[in-house]
């Protein structure tokens, strides 16, 4: 009965849904409103993301005549399950994470696309030019991003020689942090190369630059479901940051300060925010690519950069 | 299999309604049609049924951006059929009016189209310094954007000495953050990548499609109003006309930059020359029956009045072409060939203002049914 319990409250309040989404609004907030000072504006308050989605999940739920299908409807709620489920196989307060017996690697990996792929298909079933360029242009770049990122976690794997994300953090925590290996520093270039085009961050918001194809896949979605989106977004952005803290930075780490006992949870966020704001920066500095060049820079600089350190984790002692 | 990606009515690529209707393959652009006037105000007809001075201040509002021009090109045309001088000093302030236009267009400008390719900080610096020359244009003319300076027979404002001092030295700003911007635009990986060798209009297409301002002279082709037939205190200044051989959208961001550097020199001298005098002189109601051209380079090209007048204080007809109108046929050799990816890039390179081009749809009074004339049946009706 407690371990029933126990599930629901991981899965729907801390470290998953809840939890989640409150932070991951938070971080999105925090980087709208550095993005404003970086382009010399005043920017929205840090609570705005809370603000934007209540105004969508307050408005008329409307589907477009083209685009009535189970698809559109439902896509949504499939990619917020995932990324929600990717938060519970995350090392949030310990090197435990709340689901410890299935989580290795590949289930990350997978279900970090599946709100890739339901971008897609919403885009695909939105029955209008803008949904279907743009997820077209997002199969590409799926395609592209996706070899790097993959390059990058087999590199970590090959350097730590196990599948599992407790494994890899346990392994940080007696030797030392991933990111101080200067073998891996490469690999983390790519990383976040990888992740501007995961989170759709320019120069990689290809899919849904605004200003060319409206907002791609999302062009038809509005009012909850855009709201949803728009979570899945935010929780997303929060739950790549956490992984590539558990994969470079540790993962979480309970401090003692002063006779203080401060909970792994707060090292987690301090890192996630630390790498959101590198992102919020590179997006800030840089125009958007065209597809075809972002799908060269990936097979080329991206995979080079990933592949050096694959290299380097296996020939050098 | 080729499908038809539509660009507008409404589009945040446009910033006003136009349509304009893309045959793509894949991401490739193979054929483009034009649909103009979405937004047609019947502004000529309305030029005829008001009076002289009237008119002033509807010309200023066919165009939000480019108002300075619009009013001389229109004063110009009206002084001429009265046979009308304007004095010295007043020559000059259009003139410093008329280039502090150019850079906040070029400004503006430039920060829309680092937003057509996702670059937003760099659009926020662009509106941050021209907000600079917003202030000068309110110092001088009382208002930041419509400053109703220009009138019959001269300006209504002068630029009072204490001024000068305050514009010299926001110039001299203005000029190291476009020096700045020019090597930005010039160096920048993810800058080149989406605007080197992007939507080339050739020096022959530019040519032969007669397209003007610096969408021409990105492509090589050496003209300028304000030199070719000087109006204002154009002929007692010097400066160059800047052109660049690429005629990509690349070379269109830095002919415009340059621009701005060579407006910042024009202003200086003006200033410097700035003879004494008075600001107009008087042009009666009634203009005798006479035709003018009065044509100026407005920040987007040449922009051209035509008008009649009749002996009464209204026109008899007032033409207007807008520079805009002028280079769209430019359209089609800039796309044709490119991707998706490059049409807000390209479309904005023109730098379209497509309020002030909307004017040749014929609507059949009876039936009220609406007909685009097209450049066939024109010509039909010339013979």
């Amino acid at each position: 009965m407690i371990e029933v319990l126990n599930f629901f409250f991981n899965s729907l309040v801390f470290p998953g849904l809840l939890f989640a989404s409150l932070i991951g609004l938070l971080y999105v907030g925090i980087d709208r409103k550095v993005t404003g000072h970086m382009q010399h504006r005043i920017g929205p308050p840090i609570w705005q993301e809370y603000l934007d989605v209540g105004k969508l999940m307050s408005k008329e739920d409307i589907t477009p005549h083209a685009a009535q299908s189970l698809v559109f409807n439902v896509v949504p709620l499939i990619a917020l399950g995932a990324v929600a489920t990717v938060m519970l196989l995350l090392p949030v307060y310990t090197a435990q994470p709340a689901l410890t017996t299935v989580a290795d690697l590949i289930v990350i990996i997978y279900l970090l696309n599946i709100p890739a792929i339901c971008l897609m298909l919403g885009g695909y079933s939105s029955g209008g030019p803008f949904g279907s360029v743009g997820a077209a242009r997002y199969v590409v770049q799926l395609f592209s991003y996706e070899f790097v990122f993959i390059l990058v976690i087999v590199a970590i794997i090959a350097r730590v020689e196990s599948l599992n994300l407790t494994t890899v953090v346990g392994y940080q925590a007696q030797h030392s942090w991933l990111i101080l290996d200067w073998r891996l520093i490469p690999a983390l270039i790519a990383m976040f190369i990888s992740v501007q085009g995961k989170l759709m961050r320019v120069p990689f918001d290809i899919p849904e630059a605004e200003s060319e194809i409206v907002h791609g896949p999302l062009t038809e979605y509005s009012g909850p479901k855009l709201a949803i989106w728009r979570i899945v977004y935010d929780i997303e952005t929060l739950v790549v940051a956490g992984f590539i803290a558990a994969l470079f930075l540790g993962g979480p780490v309970a401090y003692t300060i002063g006779g203080v006992q401060i909970p792994g949870v707060v090292d987690f966020l301090i890192k996630t925010l630390i790498i959101v704001l590198i992102t919020t920066t590179l997006r800030n500095i840089m125009a958007r690519l065209r597809i075809d060049q972002a799908l060269k820079f990936y097979l080329t600089f991206g995979a080079l950069l990933a592949i050096i350190s694959l290299v380097l984790v296996l020939v050098v002692p | 299999m080729t499908f038809v990606v539509p660009i507008g009515p409404q589009h945040p690529a446009l910033k006003e309604p136009e349509y304009f209707r893309f045959e793509v393959k894949g991401e490739e652009i193979i054929d483009l049609h034009v649909r103009l006037g979405y937004i047609h105000r019947g502004i000529e007809r309305a030029l005829q049924e008001r009076s002289y001075i009237h008119n002033i201040y509807l010309s200023e509002r066919i165009c939000g951006i480019c108002n300075v021009a619009h009013t001389t090109a229109y004063c110009q045309a009206i002084e001429q059929l009265a046979g009308v001088e304007v004095p010295d000093r007043a020559r000059f302030i259009r003139t410093i009016l008329c280039e502090l236009e150019r850079i906040h267009s070029h400004m503006l400008w430039a920060g829309v189209a680092a937003h057509e390719i996702g670059f937003n900080t760099l659009f926020m610096l662009f509106w941050r310094d021209r907000e600079l020359v917003l202030d000068l244009k309110e110092m001088i003319s009382g208002n930041r954007q419509t400053s109703a300076s220009n009138t019959l027979g001269g300006v209504r404002r002068d630029v009072k000495p204490e001024y000068v001092p305050t514009m010299l030295r926001v110039l001299d700003k203005l000029e190291k953050a476009t020096k700045y911007y020019i090597d930005v635009c010039s160096s920048d990986r993810t800058i080149l990548a989406r605007c080197m060798g992007i939507g080339v209009l050739t020096k022959e297409d530019a040519r032969k499609l007669c397209i003007v301002g610096p969408t021409t002279r990105a492509s090589g082709v050496d003209v300028d109003i304000r030199r070719d037939d000087p109006y204002a205190a154009y002929d007692e200044i010097s400066f160059k006309v800047i052109t660049e051989r690429e005629g990509d959208v690349l070379a269109k961001v830095i002919v415009r930059l340059r621009e701005i550097l060579e407006s910042i020199q024009i202003i200086r001298q003006a200033l410097k020359a700035l003879p004494s005098g008075p600001l107009r002189v008087k042009v009666a109601p009634k203009i005798e029956p006479n035709e003018a051209l009065g044509h100026v380079e407005a920040p987007r090209g040449e922009l051209l009045y035509y008008a009649i007048s009749n002996g009464t204080e209204k026109p008899e007809r007032v033409r207007v072409r807008t520079p805009t109108y002028a280079n769209i046929p430019s359209f089609k050799p800039m796309f044709v060939g490119g991707t998706i990816a490059e049409i807000p890039i390209v479309m904005a390179s023109i730098d379209p203002c497509f309020a002030c081009t909307d004017r040749v749809t014929l609507v059949d009074s009876r039936t009220g049914k609406a007909h685009v004339v097209s450049f066939n049946e024109l010509r039909g009706r010339i013979k």
